[in-house]
């Protein structure tokens, strides 16, 4: 049995035929009232990551529902100040967090289409900072 | 130096359509081109400029992604500008524009516009509210929640720099400029006014490396906190991304609430901030959360009670 078959996943958020390739989508997976993780579609590759910018550490990143990437959707874009991160690795290439990372989602795409979040042992989404006020 | 204030934003963007969707969901008036592109203003002719990053006429941007180009300052009189080029072609180089703007860059290199101001003045209704051992200011069977109350951005009210150097910049911007020092953040975080404004701030500094330079955000002021809720609701049902607030500030004690933005910095409603005149101290506190705001409030979707 893998270590993956143990963890638990959330319902499923999406299908890969919901997703136009080259664009982003945001998802509300804990019924919060705004989405928490996006999804960039590239090919057939789907990288998840939690809707934070590492700069403030605990701020969502686009100016509206979806609206994640630069206007060449070349790269992940952080409305708040403009920094700019690889779509593949989530590593910030320009502005204020420079070399930092945002936090992937380990997603599961089933034969059908199916899209999944796997979450980690506290029912959170992996690499979801736990935001203390 | 009889500086009055930020009167327009120059911003070189990625999408003008974007741009110009959302600015005019914020409430500002555009005046320019059919693309979008072009001029836009708040209800005394203080606001923002969209145009394509590679614009020829844009100066060159920031060594960061910030999509900030410009900010241009109004000024009193001729006279100002005279004193202004003077005093800026000493150690930098000065252009002045056909219409005789003066421009130069700042000790960060923040490209500065000096023109006589083309701000209108304001004659409008403060927000007016009744308040338990004073005379009412709202009449007699006057409603104070009218949800279709027009709420417009009335002036361009500030502007927030991540700067390397902050001490440098307030030099150059209190020595050079005349701006005088409000309040601080210890360790980089001055709250700064020209000469000719009267509110708590119009420029406020934010110490950071080098790789953050540029535009943390920019403010309109609104008539009142209730203006700014309304104002703030209608870009969250419109699908616009909060950031932070509402809520109030310490220092300024204007009701803030920030929205992500397509130019790549935070677009802020603000409303009754504090005003000075020259006989106020500057007061200093740490740079943490508990002093930059006295409250923070969440917008959530609309609820009412029931049984
Ligand atoms: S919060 Fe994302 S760039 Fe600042």
């Amino acid at each position: 049995m893998s270590a993956d078959k143990r963890r638990p996943l959330t319902d499923v958020v999406c299908r890969l035929s919901d997703l136009e390739d080259g664009k982003a989508y945001g998802f509300d997976p804990f019924k919060r009232g705004r989405d928490t993780v996006f999804v960039v579609r590239r090919g057939n590759k789907v990288y998840a990551y939690v809707d934070i910018c590492p700069h403030y550490g605990s701020t969502p990143l686009p100016w509206k529902k979806n609206a994640y990437l630069t206007g060449d959707a070349q790269h992940i874009l952080c409305s708040a100040h403009g920094a700019i991160f690889d779509i593949e690795t989530g590593v910030c290439v320009l502005g204020p967090c420079l070399g930092q990372s945002l936090s992937p989602v380990e997603i599961a795409i089933s034969y059908e289409g199916d899209i999944r979040f796997f979450l980690g042992a506290d029912d959170k989404l992996i690499g979801e900072p736990v935001v203390t006020n | 130096m009889k500086i009055i204030g930020p009167d327009e934003l120059v911003f070189g963007v990625d999408s003008v359509e974007a741009c110009a969707a959302f600015i005019a969901d914020f409430g500002l008036k555009h005046r320019g081109e059919k693309d979008g592109s072009g001029f836009y203003e708040a209800l005394d002719g203080t606001g923002l400029s969209v145009y394509r990053k590679d614009d020829p006429n844009l100066p060159p941007p920031l060594p960061t992604n910030s999509m900030l180009r410009k900010t241009i300052y109004g000024v009193e009189d001729q006279e100002t500008l005279n004193q202004l080029k003077e005093e800026l072609s000493k150690d930098r180089q000065v252009r002045v524009q056909s219409d005789g703007t003066v421009e130069a860059v700042d000790d960060m290199g923040f490209a500065l516009g000096f023109r006589v101001t083309r701000r209108r003045k304001l004659n409008l209704l403060p927000e007016r509210i009744n308040s338990p051992g004073a005379a009412p200011q709202r009449g007699f069977n006057e409603i104070g929640a009218n949800e279709d109350a027009e709420a417009l951005p009335r002036t361009l009210s500030h502007v927030v720099y991540f700067v390397p150097d902050a001490a440098k910049m307030e030099a150059f911007y209190v020595e050079r400029l005349g701006f005088t020092l409000m309040d601080r953040f210890t360790g980089g975080g001055p709250f700064l006014r020209p000469a000719l404004n009267t509110d708590h701030h119009t420029l406020f500094l934010i110490q950071t490396p080098e790789y953050m330079k540029g535009l943390e955000h920019f403010a309109f002021h609104m008539q009142g906190p209730t203006e700014l809720m309304l104002a703030g609701s209608r870009m969250v049902k419109k699908g616009y991304q909060s950031f932070w607030g509402p809520g109030r500030h310490k220092f300024g004690s204007n009701w803030f609430w920030y929205f992500n933005s397509p130019m790549g910095t935070h677009a802020e409603f603000d409303a009754d901030m504090d005003v000075f005149d020259d006989k106020w101290e500057a007061r200093e506190l740490p740079m943490m959360t508990e002093h930059s705001q006295i409250f923070l409030l969440e917008h959530r979707a609309k609820w009412a009670p029931g049984g």
